[in-house]
Formats: structure tokens, C-alpha cells, sequence
């Protein structure tokens, strides 16, 4: 895999951002004309109270979603120009996902879980091997590669999911409350790992958290509340 | 791995409803199967009558005779080479143990020549014709009855009173399967010489001809028609194929009412598809956030679920093709051709054709069961899957 180092460049930027949902008619005004710039290498937590948006702001980073108004450009692709489509090919080889509820597919055995991204690449099964392996091997648990997600624990859950998250050799890794099903223990191997992710691989990480001591790993903890940045 | 391994893993997720579902399926293909099976073994004797035999009865109805006479006019056409008579006997067992078999009264001299696929030994046939109340019965009839050439056998009537002794001269054997094995045929001019057929005395129930190799059925049929239009009783003459189909008009109806019920029974079974797939679907919704995420396009998704309900559907399909095969070929229809029932089917078993038009349909409605739910989910907004916790 790749290194990079934080060489203070943008890697995301936000623009003037706005989001607008509509409940009904009813407009609710989750962002209103944020400005954002997370320099390339950079480790970041983002708080914030429930509702506040954080995972919105999230969404737009990663290409999930697209702002109301304002301009979104991460890793040099301004994302609100593109359609769906372009999206999702951008997202596969430049975003890579961590969710709170570990959401690997309970069929699929911690390889295969690991490998569902590669299948939208033209690697071969033999280069596909040896990458889930590598990823397998970063987090940890290329002893559990047959283990299906249920034998393992919801720590070694989110390890297998991070794995996923790095296997394409994305850019950038946005996790959207990586520790909050985890118990303290879990939840400290996690961001050791993260840590990890970032300081040796050069991955830019993006991370809503609840959990100071989580926010505490990131090298810069933001904080939203209302729709603006603190 | 590839995509096809999770739409296949997805099955063994909630084991019991993918059962549940096979199950349904295989039941519905089987029922299918088991309509169709009766309905092509039934039409079979009717596509089967042969193609240069007419059949005449009169204009009104089959119920009414015509005068005896009327076989030497038709005799006299040119383009018959042969023709022959018949009266219903409705012959019944007198102790019940035989529920339905068929009894006709015929022209000794000319009606195996006419129906030549009821094979005879000649010598059976040449002592027939020298027995007023001698019978010719059909081989399964025989089996039934346990009787052999020289054995009595005693017969009764719905139309003609009391008890009918006969002695079994011969034994038919049929030359193609459709041909009922399970008929009496005893001689018309013993019947006729009978006091109690004083009503019908020197009047025959229908007239069956054979035409020459070049003179089509419909002109034929036409000429004997024309012969009789002038006289106290007119004639309908139509090909035996037709003629079979006229005596079956009641079950025709039955067979049109099955054929309704084998359309509802699929329709049923793609609502268990379509619901099942709908049911996991909404449970995965989430999931299918996760994949949309990680870069996997709509189509992607709706491949997964059309996939998923067309294996749902191949393996329900695959077990009713089995049970259909097991239930109907090797156990039902031994039993039918050879029981009570055989008179209606001599020969019963489901055709390949049939179970693999029912896999087809299987198939094309497992497709259409998944389209719903995949085009639902497929369209779904990433964060609007990704926030869907169930
Ligand atoms: N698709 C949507 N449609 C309507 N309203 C939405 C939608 N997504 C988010 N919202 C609303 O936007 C606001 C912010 O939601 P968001 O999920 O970003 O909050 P959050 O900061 O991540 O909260 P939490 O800490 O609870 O996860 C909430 O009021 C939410 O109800
Ligand atoms: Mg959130």
C-alpha cells in the first residue's frame, strides 16, 4: 500500500456548504453555509450533540450525498457536479467506510467480507488474495480469514470492517462513530489501529465520535452544533 | 468469490422461510404438472383418433338412433371402403365391483375391420362371429373381471332390464396406448333380437366409416351428410377426432375449470415469492447501504435480489419436477392405468414437455416475483438504506 505524509494540502474542501432536508413541507436547515478545508494526512474528529449533523456533514465528505448549495471537492473531484453513477465508482477507489454497527454481511466470512470491494475492480482472484490478506494482516486477524462474522467479537467485528474500508488502498477513511457499540477495551484497539492507518499509511481519516477519549487520538477535534462549525 | 456467491449464501440466512418458500414452489409446480398431465393424457385420445375415421350420428342428438338402413346407403358412397355400427349398451358390473367400463353392441362382420388398432386373434374372431352371445372385452377389462376366453360373464344394463349373459370369446389388445382397454363389445344382433331392445329394434346408435387414402374427412362427411338430409332423420358426420371431443364436452369443461386453477396456483405461488423476497429484502436494507457505499452500482443490487429470487424459484422448481416425477409418474399413474379409472386414462404420466414448461414458468415468475422488491431497493438513496435500521 501506498504512503503519503501530511503535506498540508486540502484534501477536502467545503465550500458555502448548505443541506436541506424536507420533512413534508417543512424544510429543516441541517447545514447552513459551512466552510471546511481537512489538510491531506490529517486525523480528525468531528463532535458534536445528536442532530447537530455531524453525520450529514459526513455523508457530503464522502460522496454519499450532495449538498443543497456550495461546493464539496475532496481528494481533487468536485463532488457536486457528479452524478450518482460517477459517485459510486469515485467512492470505490477513493472512500473507504466504517460504520458504527460494524455492518459486515453475516454470510460472508471475514475474507470475503474484506474482498466485496475488490469485486467492483479488474483484479484477478490471485491479486484479490493477496490484498484481502494484506488488509487482513494490517488489522490483525489473518488468523480469522474463515471465521464468519458472528465467531468473531464486535471488536474484531470493526477490525474486519476497517480491513474492508483499506483494502482498495483508498485515500481517505471516514468513520462515522467507529466505537460506539464497542466496550472500552474494543473501543481502544480500534483507535490504536486507526492511529496506525494514519500515521503509517498516510490515510487521511475523517471521524465522528461521541466519545472524547475517541476525539482524544484524532490529531484535530472539530465540533458542530446547529449547523455550523465551533 | 463473486456476486452470484452472496445471492446464493443469502439463502441459507432465514433457512426456514427459504424452505418454506421451495416447498411452496415445488407444491405449486407439482399441482401444475398433475392439470397439465390431465389435461394432455385427455386430449391425447382425442389427437389420437385416426385421421380417415368418420364417425355419423344423428342431427339431434348422440342419444337418438338412426334406422339401420342408413349403413348400406353409406356403404354405397363412393370413397368409404368400409363402415360399421355401434349402440351404447351401458353396460354396468351387476355386483358393483367394477365401477365404470364401456359396453357397446357392434356389427360382428364389419367393426374390427373398422377399428383395426383393437387388435383380435383371428381365431377368437371367426368364433365370435359364429356366437350370437359371445364377447370380445378388452385385456385390462379382462384382468379386472378375472375372466379368460370359455368363462361366462354376466353384465347388466342401464337401458336394457335385468341380467346379460355372455361368454367371453376373445381377448382385444389395443395397437396405440390410447385405445380404451377397458370396453365389453358384444354382437348388435343379439341385442336386436332381444325382447327387451324391442324399442330400438333395426335402429343403430352411430355409423363409423373408413374413407379412402385421397378423399379428405370434411367432404366425406359432407357427401354422407347430403345423403340424409332429405330423409325423416338427418345426420351430423364429423371426423372421429371431433366426434371423441363431442362425447367429452362435459369434461372439456371440468379440464377448462382445472386449467383456471393451475393459472391461480401460480399466481399464488409468485405472491410467496414476491413476499419472501420483499421480507428479506427489507431486512437488508441497511445492508444494502453498506454495499451501495462501497461503490456497487443500483444494478448491482437489483442483480443480487433478481438473482436471489431466481434460485429460490430454479430449486422449487427442480424439487417439483421430482415430486412430480415420483408422485405422478412412478405411483399415480401406474395406479390409474391400471385401476378403476383406466377407461379415462389408459395412459397417464406426466410428458418432460409438460414439467419443463412448468421449470419455465417457474422461472419467468420467479423473475417477475423479484423485480418489485429489487427495483425498490435498488432505487433507494444510499443514506436514506444506510439510516434504515430495522
Ligand atoms: N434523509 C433525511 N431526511 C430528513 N431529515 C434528515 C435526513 N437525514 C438527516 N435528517 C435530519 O437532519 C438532522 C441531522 O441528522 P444527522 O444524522 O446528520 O445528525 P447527527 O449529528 O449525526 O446525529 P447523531 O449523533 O444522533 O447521529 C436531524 O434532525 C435528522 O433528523
Ligand atoms: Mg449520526
Amino acid at each position: 500500500m501506498a504512503t503519503e505524509s501530511s503535506n498540508g494540502a486540502s484534501i477536502v474542501t467545503l465550500k458555502d456548504v448548505t443541506k436541506t432536508f424536507y420533512r413534508g413541507k417543512e424544510p429543516i436547515h441541517v447545514l447552513a453555509g459551512l466552510d471546511l478545508d481537512v489538510p491531506s494526512g490529517s486525523f480528525e474528529a468531528l463532535m458534536g450533540p445528536s442532530g447537530s449533523g455531524k453525520s450529514t456533514l459526513l455523508n457530503l465528505i464522502a460522496g454519499l450525498d450532495r449538498p443543497t448549495s456550495g461546493e464539496v471537492t475532496v481528494a481533487g473531484a468536485n463532488l457536486s457536479r457528479m452524478s450518482d453513477g460517477q459517485l459510486a465508482k469515485w467512492r470505490s477507489q477513493t472512500i473507504g467506510f466504517v460504520f458504527q454497527s460494524f455492518n459486515l454481511i453475516p454470510v460472508l466470512t471475514a475474507a470475503q467480507n474484506v474482498e466485496l470491494p475488490l469485486l467492483l475492480t479488474d483484479l484477478g482472484g490471485a491479486d484479490r488474495k493477496s490484498r484481502v490478506a494484506t488488509a487482513l494482516r494490517v488489522v490483525g486477524l489473518e488468523d480469522r480469514m474463515d471465521h464468519y462474522p458472528r465467531q468473531l467479537s464486535g471488536g474484531q467485528e470493526q477490525r474486519v470492517a476497517i480491513a474492508r474500508a483499506i483494502v482498495n488502498d483508498p485515500k481517505i477513511i471516514v468513520a462515522d462513530e467507529p466505537t460506539g457499540d464497542l466496550d472500552r477495551k474494543s473501543a481502544d484497539d480500534v483507535l490504536t489501529l486507526m492511529d496506525k492507518l494514519n500515521k503509517e499509511l498516510g490515510k487521511t481519516i475523517f471521524m465522528v465520535t461521541h466519545d472524547p477519549a475517541a476525539a482524544e487520538k484524532a490529531s484535530v477535534q472539530r465540533k458542530l452544533d446547529k449547523g455550523a462549525l465551533q | 468469490m463473486n456476486s452470484a456467491t452472496y445471492a446464493r449464501r443469502n439463502l441459507s440466512r432465514r433457512k426456514g422461510r427459504t424452505i418454506l418458500t421451495v416447498i411452496a414452489t415445488a407444491v405449486a409446480v407439482l399441482i401444475f404438472c398433475a392439470i397439465r398431465t390431465v389435461d394432455v393424457n385427455f386430449m391425447a385420445a382425442v389427437d389420437d383418433a385416426m385421421a380417415d375415421r368418420i364417425a355419423t350420428r344423428h342431427k339431434v342428438s348422440i342419444t337418438m338412433q338412426l334406422p339401420k338402413r342408413y349403413i348400406d346407403d353409406v356403404r354405397g358412397i363412393p370413397g368409404v371402403t368400409k363402415a360399421t355400427w355401434g349402440n351404447w349398451f351401458d353396460a354396468k358390473d351387476p355386483k358393483e365391483r367394477i365401477p365404470f367400463f364401456q359396453g357397446l353392441a357392434v356389427d360382428h362382420e364389419s367393426w374390427f375391420d373398422v377399428y383395426d388398432d383393437m387388435v383380435v386373434d383371428p381365431a377368437q374372431l371367426a368364433e365370435w362371429k359364429t356366437t350370437p352371445s359371445g364377447v370380445i372385452i378388452g385385456d385390462k377389462l379382462a384382468e379386472l373381471f378375472q375372466v379368460k376366453p370359455g368363462d361366462k360373464l354376466t353384465i347388466s344394463s342401464g337401458i336394457y332390464p335385468g341380467d346379460w349373459e355372455f361368454k367371453v370369446i376373445g381377448i382385444y389388445m389395443p395397437s396405440r396406448r390410447t385405445v380404451d382397454r377397458n370396453s365389453v363389445i358384444l354382437r348388435w344382433d343379439f341385442l336386436n333380437n332381444d325382447p327387451r331392445a324391442e324399442l330400438v329394434k333395426d335402429q343403430i346408435g352411430w355409423i363409423l366409416t373408413r374413407i379412402g387414402g385421397n378423399s379428405s374427412s370434411a367432404e366425406m362427411s359432407r357427401a354422407i351428410d347430403k345423403l340424409f338430409d332429405e330423409r325423416d332423420d338427418q345426420t351430423v358426420t364429423m371426423s372421429e377426432r371431433a366426434f371423441n371431443l363431442s362425447f367429452m364436452g362435459a369434461f372439456a369443461a371440468v379440464l377448462t375449470a382445472f386449467d383456471l386453477v393451475s393459472i391461480v396456483i401460480l399466481l399464488i405461488m409468485t405472491l410467496i415469492l414476491a413476499n419472501t423476497l420483499a421480507m428479506s429484502v427489507r431486512e437488508r436494507t441497511n445492508e444494502y447501504g453498506v454495499l451501495r457505499a462501497i461503490g456497487f452500482p443500483p444494478k448491482s443490487i437489483f442483480g443480487f435480489i433478481v438473482g436471489e429470487s431466481l434460485l429460490l424459484a430454479t430449486l422449487g422448481g427442480l424439487l417439483g419436477c421430482v415430486l412430480t416425477y415420483v408422485l405422478i409418474n412412478l405411483m399415480l399413474g401406474p395406479w390409474l392405468e391400471s385401476g378403476p379409472m383406466a377407461t379415462m386414462f389408459p395412459y397417464f404420466r406426466t410428458p418432460p414437455r409438460v414439467m419443463a414448461l412448468a421449470m419455465g414458468l417457474a422461472l419467468a415468475l420467479g423473475l417477475l416475483a423479484g423485480l418489485l422488491p429489487a427495483r425498490r431497493a435498488a432505487k433507494l438513496k444510499v443514506t436514506d438504506a444506510l439510516r434504515r435500521v430495522d
